[in-house]
């Protein structure tokens, strides 16, 4: 060992994207084992969190209220509802953190301040779907109905919502990275989401003159959307539309690449 | 080759800009050649590879280069505390393209070799003292091949034995590829450069000897 290895030299200059790849991929696995290795037992908390979440808010339901929600089964209903809200906070909320904690990693100039947040927002799309799959599997056990009515439509519901969470993503990590008091302010402004989505309560019962205010909020149409995707019979808000789901997401990402590429500069210095 | 065009930098303070550390440095740096970067606290020589190893982004001017050229060794970034040594051996091997299982193999069996961490190896890395990341750190810019190395003090730390080790090494790369380094030991300087680069107020001085720069650099000081 006197010298560096000679097989697999870096010989011919790679192109950008395979450099990129390279990076996602490098970064992906170590993100992963980052975030399900962080204590003993993470990844077992991972699951457990929106289990036991879902199972509150079951019983509170069903034992002291109703069986269904305009016209759904609300175990499904319900787990829809928070797997897809907190998938999406999980999403906004890391990618705003991921600049500052891959700090270290910048040292290696293909790492990319932007690589790390597209990373951590893809990480969580794909937990968040194993977790939605593991939840509505121990329900499928316990024998709801749980195969979506139209499974079209419920992957381009749950694709809208990540597109808009990683453009939001995008958004705060330079907004955060530039100006840390505003990246706590929007964490607080950010926290009514999980009522204004509908996490927990159906938006169709919010009165129409102000319905349409909570449908400028794209989670909620994605939430419905994928609410209503699996129930053939569901009363879901008028208002929600994909096509108001994707423009917000096209939007919110193309505005953040845009902050992105113009504060390159300023996320990458220590 | 290494082209430094007309670089400006200067860094964002928490009371807004502040003062310019390189004022319009022009130089160019041949591929095989090892130089030293010499100059008073805060000149601007860890700024200056920074740049060169293309982390950060010059405030004015370009750096092209037209080489391959290593990540700053002895940076002290570039590793994760919460992975093993393995884990972050791993996550460089990928960064630069030997995914396939046996290329990686070779470079994680090199860096292991390299850096005698024994069974810490496989211990997350905050756990690691200063000299066991410096060896990590050593192994990892060791294992891929460059055309030109940049070393910010990376002969600094560890024990003797690992500063034996540090020091063929770094000779064997002297040898055989370029080699940017900034010491304040005069002793390494002289050891493994030929040519030196003085930074004073802002401006990069070339020399072809790494006397002459040493000299330049301590009779500015001494005044």
């Amino acid at each position: 060992m006197d010298s560096a290895p000679s097989s697999g030299e870096i010989t011919a200059p790679r192109s950008s994207l395979s450099v990129t790849f390279a990076v996602w991929n490098a970064l992906f696995l170590r993100e992963a084992v980052a975030r399900l290795s962080a204590t003993r037992g993470a990844w077992v908390l991972i699951v457990l969190e929106p289990v036991l979440h879902a199972g509150l808010m079951l019983f509170l339901y069903t034992v002291l209220r109703t069986r269904s929600v305009a016209g759904a089964d609300v175990s499904v209903w319900l787990v829809l509802g928070l797997t897809g809200y907190f998938t999406v906070q999980n999403t906004f909320q890391r990618a705003m953190g991921a600049v500052d904690a891959n700090k270290a990693l910048f040292a290696y100039r293909q790492v990319r301040p932007i690589d790390t947040v597209i990373v951590r927002a893809g990480l969580e799309a794909v937990l968040g779907l194993l977790i939605l799959i593991v939840l509505l599997g121990i329900l499928a056990f316990l024998g709801h109905s749980v195969i979506p009515d139209s499974p079209m439509e419920a992957m381009l519901a749950y694709i809208g919502l990540m597109l808009c969470a990683l453009g939001v993503g995008f958004i705060l990590s330079v907004l955060s990275d530039l100006i840390p008091e505003a990246g706590n302010l929007m964490m607080f402004l950010f926290r009514p989401l999980y009522f204004l989505s509908g996490a927990i309560f159906p938006l169709s019962v919010i009165p129409v003159q102000y319905r349409e205010w909570a449908f400028y909020n794209p989670f909620a149409h994605g939430l419905e959307l994928l609410r209503s995707s699996f129930f053939p019979v569901y009363h879901a808000a008028p208002e929600a539309n994909f096509k108001y789901l994707f423009w917000f997401g096209v939007v919110s990402i193309f505005f953040g690449l845009a902050l992105q590429v113009r504060f390159a500069r300023n996320l990458r210095a220590q | 080759m290494i082209i430094v065009n007309n670089v400006h930098k200067r860094y964002q303070t928490p009371h807004g800009a502040g003062r310019w550390i390189l004022k319009g440095v022009n130089i160019s740096i041949p591929s095989k050649v090892s130089v030293g970067l010499v100059g008073r606290n805060g000149a601007g020589k860890s700024t200056l590879l920074n740049l060169i190893g293309g982390i950060d982004a010059p405030t004015r001017g370009t750096v092209e280069r037209r080489c391959r050229v290593s990540w700053p060794m002895g940076y002290g970034g570039g590793l994760q505390g919460s992975l093993t040594g393995r884990q972050n051996a791993k996550f460089v091997s990928r960064l630069h393209g030997f995914d396939s299982p046996h290329a990686m193999a070779e470079k994680i069996s090199y860096i292991q070799d390299f850096a005698e961490l024994g069974s810490s190896f496989d211990e997350p890395v905050r756990t690691y003292s200063s000299g066991m990341k410096s060896r990590l750190q050593f192994g990892l810019s060791l294992a891929f091949d460059f055309d030109v190395y940049i070393s910010d003090e990376a002969t600094s730390a560890g024990d003797a034995s690992f500063k034996k080790k540090a020091s063929d090494a770094f000779q064997r790369i002297a040898d055989r590829s370029g080699l940017i380094m900034v010491s304040h030991s005069d002793g390494t300087l002289r050891q493994f450069c030929q040519a030196g680069i003085w930074l004073h107020e802002g401006q990069a001085h070339w020399f072809d000897d790494i006397e002459d720069a040493l000299k330049n650099y301590k009779d500015s000081i001494s005044k």
